[in-house]
């Protein structure tokens, strides 16, 4: 990406930038200073043009940073970056007319992407319309999802408890049997607010939920891959009881 | 150094709680923290009849008594807290075993100490479970640990029937249960249930010295001497069935086997090693220290970088010895019983580490700091929800795995929040002994050791005999009597009791 923007603005070797050596780092700097963002007046840049004398570069570049106000950035990279995108912006807000002809649309026709039939009737489907919305909140009735104010949230509420309980998958796990444990009650210290206990409480499972399903896909992974690697072998011969 | 009397001494030990003492600054030299330690009336008894002992007139030779040592490692530069001796403490090489210190990591003069690690790194405790309850195996627990002792080499020169070579080891030492993983030898949720995920990922088999790799390539898989071992125990007693039962312990009379062994020769090795470079600095660097023993370096000193490194090679090591032993035990079960592992459940409730140092995040005084964590004869019990134990255990707290000794029951204990907080989440981590090796040699019969055990219904195979008195139940602490404490302190909560029927030893 850092490349591509060098190569748009018209960088004469955007190959060679090189954000973690500090002279080159430097110079780019102070190209960016002197070809595009234009910051201070041509006399104000002889100290950032110290490039080969970091001692009075380094103190010229932070101030460089707070004149442009630039938040702080933990790498060099970040803040090359953060200065490629503000040149960019200078350039484009010069010419707004020549670049706003840019967009995807003109790319149409000479796109490689393949083009996806709207066989699928829900991809011509409008989830803003009232019929939509009020399908939505009949089928959250039944199963008692709560009212929200975003019915595609609602959605997906719906479709949480349709996979978990109610598809042919979730209808087929054994039911697990034994006395549930009353959540609220646990090793675990919440909190000491009485109102918070509970929501931290749910929320905390939800949690716990998806980091079991993360865990578990990791699993699988690993499964996998140990049915190209695994190759487990003993031999008695070597083994030796000590004394 | 001052020499005082045993009265004297007292002024310095103060009792907080029921179960918990304070070691005042001054105690000995330098302190920088004070020390604490967790006791009930029992062990308690214990510990002062071993500061009484080391007053008289006259007495030298031996380790110092372990309130000694907590004080000195109190005088450690960088530490913070307090210097935290757990019920099971007893003296040991600079550090007490059973002694858990945090050193801070901000702190350019932290030092690093391999004592504090010990020298059997990562020595720790293995719990599997099975769906086989004892009524299965009564009548074949003596093939059961004839099995398990013909598959798992065992005693002091034992070596192991997996086919390793020097370069399968340099990847195990890198890559900790993953070799396992990659190998076949483990299940993919056998890592889940493990400290780190069974990999430290900070390892460099570079740093360990050739000697060591050496001493460890045919041990790899064997279970070692000394206080190690594999049982096949019962659960006695159940007392929080909620955590019980998320780790799939549902009922008394369940079957689980317990694997308790280290890093063999490497780890060893690799701590020997490390010492001799660390005298070369303390010199260097003009770190002074109140016994020899606490050879240490500065953390961010190449000599601590280095025996971190290794020492981390060297936890790697004794995961994958773990593992190895854990393919091993499900292969001899699979064979009796003729079911596969996976239909006998044959999964891995936890494993902790005994021997450690590691970086963790702590509050100390209300602020958050990065602590590089000794833990030497400590269990980490790290509570409910702390983002680094397992998700299965988010609920309850990290299980811990206390391994009582040959003939003693075991416990598994949960981690909690006030553990957190006063032990750095730091709980025991077995018995502790009472009597010396050497004493216990001088005092105890072998045969009586083990007509007792087959007196109790306990099936035993031993590749030593002669040694087994040093381990015999007489020379050791009550681990019931520290489990306790640990439950009372509240360090840590009781969660499960079993009972040995087999056990094989070095």
């Amino acid at each position: 990406m850092m490349k591509n923007k060098l190569i748009a603005l018209d960088h004469p070797s955007p190959d060679s930038v090189n954000h973690n050596d500090r002279l080159n780092f430097a110079s780019t700097v102070l190209w960016l200073e002197d070809q595009k963002i234009r910051q201070y007046k041509i006399e104000d840049r002889e100290n950032l043009r110290q490039v080969n004398n970091l001692q009075v570069w380094e103190p010229a570049y932070a101030k460089y940073k707070k004149d442009l106000g630039m938040r702080s950035l933990s790498t060099p990279q970040a803040e090359l970056a953060w200065l490629l995108g503000y040149a960019v912006k200078l350039e484009y807000c010069d010419n707004t007319e020549e670049y706003n002809h840019f967009s995807s649309s003109n790319l149409e026709g000479t796109s490689f992407k393949p083009k996806i039939k709207p066989d699928n009737f829900f991809d011509n489907m409008d989830f803003q319309s009232r019929e939509f919305i009020s399908v939505v909140s009949k089928l959250a009735n039944p199963l008692k999802v709560p009212q929200h104010y975003d019915h595609l949230k609602q959605l997906e509420a719906v479709h949480r408890i349709i996979e978990e309980r109610l598809s042919p998958a979730a209808l087929q796990k054994d039911i697990v049997d034994g006395q549930p444990f009353p959540f609220e009650k646990g090793n675990d210290v919440v909190s000491e607010d009485p109102d918070l206990d509970y929501p931290i409480r749910i929320l905390r499972l939800l949690q716990i939920q998806s980091l079991r399903e993360l865990q578990t896909k990791i699993n699988e992974t690993i499964v996998s891959v140990q049915n190209l690697t695994a190759n487990p072998k003993t031999d008695t011969k070597l083994g030796k009881v000590g004394f | 150094m001052v020499v005082r009397t045993y009265d004297e001494e007292l002024k310095y030990i103060e009792r907080i709680s029921d179960c918990c003492w304070r070691i005042k600054k001054g105690f000995q030299p330098n302190m920088n923290v004070e020390g604490c330690f967790y006791v009930n009336k029992k062990l308690e008894a214990l510990m002062f009849e071993e500061l009484r002992n080391s007053c008289r007139p006259g007495q030298t030779g031996g380790f110092l008594p372990g309130v000694k040592q907590i004080a000195n490692v109190a005088a450690l530069p960088g530490i913070v807290g307090k210097s935290i001796g757990l019920p099971d403490i007893h003296s040991g090489y600079g550090f007490a075993i059973g002694n858990m210190a945090a050193f801070d990591m901000d702190n350019p003069e932290s030092v690093v100490s391999p004592g504090g690690v010990g020298f059997d790194i990562n020595c720790g405790v293995r719990l599997l479970r099975t769906n086989l309850f004892e009524k299965d195996v009564q009548d074949v627990k003596e093939d059961l640990a004839q099995s398990l002792f013909d598959h798992i080499p065992v005693g002091v020169g034992s070596k192991g029937i997996i086919p390793m070579n020097a370069k399968d080891l340099e990847e195990a030492l890198e890559m900790g249960m993953d070799w396992s993983l990659r190998e076949g030898y483990v299940w993919a949720e056998d890592k889940e249930h493990c400290e780190e995920y069974g990999r430290m990922l900070n390892a460099d088999a570079s740093k360990v010295s050739m000697r060591a790799k050496k001493r460890g390539l045919p041990q790899l898989g064997t279970l070692g001497a000394g206080n190690h071992y594999a049982e096949i125990q019962i659960v006695d007693e159940i007392y929080d069935k909620r955590s019980a039962s998320k780790m799939g312990i549902n009922e008394t009379g369940q079957v689980c086997v317990m694997i308790h062994s280290g890093s063999r020769g490497l780890g060893h090795q690799v701590a020997t090693d490390a010492l001799v470079q660390m005298e070369k600095a303390m010199k260097r660097d003009k770190i002074e220290v109140n016994d020899r023993q606490l050879a240490c370096a500065r953390i961010n000193s190449q000599e601590g970088q280095d025996y971190l490194s290794s020492m981390a090679a060297a936890a790697n090591y004794a995961w994958v010895n773990r593992s190895s032993m854990t393919f091993l035990t499900r292969q001899a079960f699979a064979k009796l019983f003729k079911q596969s592992p996976d239909d006998l459940d044959m999964h891995v409730i936890y494993d902790v580490s005994h021997n450690i140092a590691k970086i963790e995040n702590h509050m100390v005084d209300g602020k958050e700091k990065k602590l590089l964590v000794h833990r030497k004869g400590s269990t980490r019990a790290f509570p409910p929800h702390h983002p680094l134990i397992p998700v299965d255990y988010q609920l309850t707290g990290q299980p811990v795995l206390v391994g009582g000794t040959m003939g003693t029951c075991s416990y598994i204990l949960t981690g909690t929040e006030s553990g957190m907080k006063e032990t750095f989440g730091s709980t025991c981590h077995g018995a502790g002994r009472a009597l010396s090796r050497a004493k216990s040699r001088r005092n105890i019969d072998y045969t009586q050791v083990l007509d007792k055990m087959k007196e109790m219904g306990i099936a035993i195979r031993v590749a030593s005999p002669k040694l087994v008195m040093e381990e015999a139940p007489e020379s050791y602490k009550d681990v019931t009597d520290v489990v306790n404490t640990c439950h009372e302190a509240g360090i840590s909560a009781k969660c499960v009791k079993l009972r040995p029927i087999a056990v094989i030893k070095g």
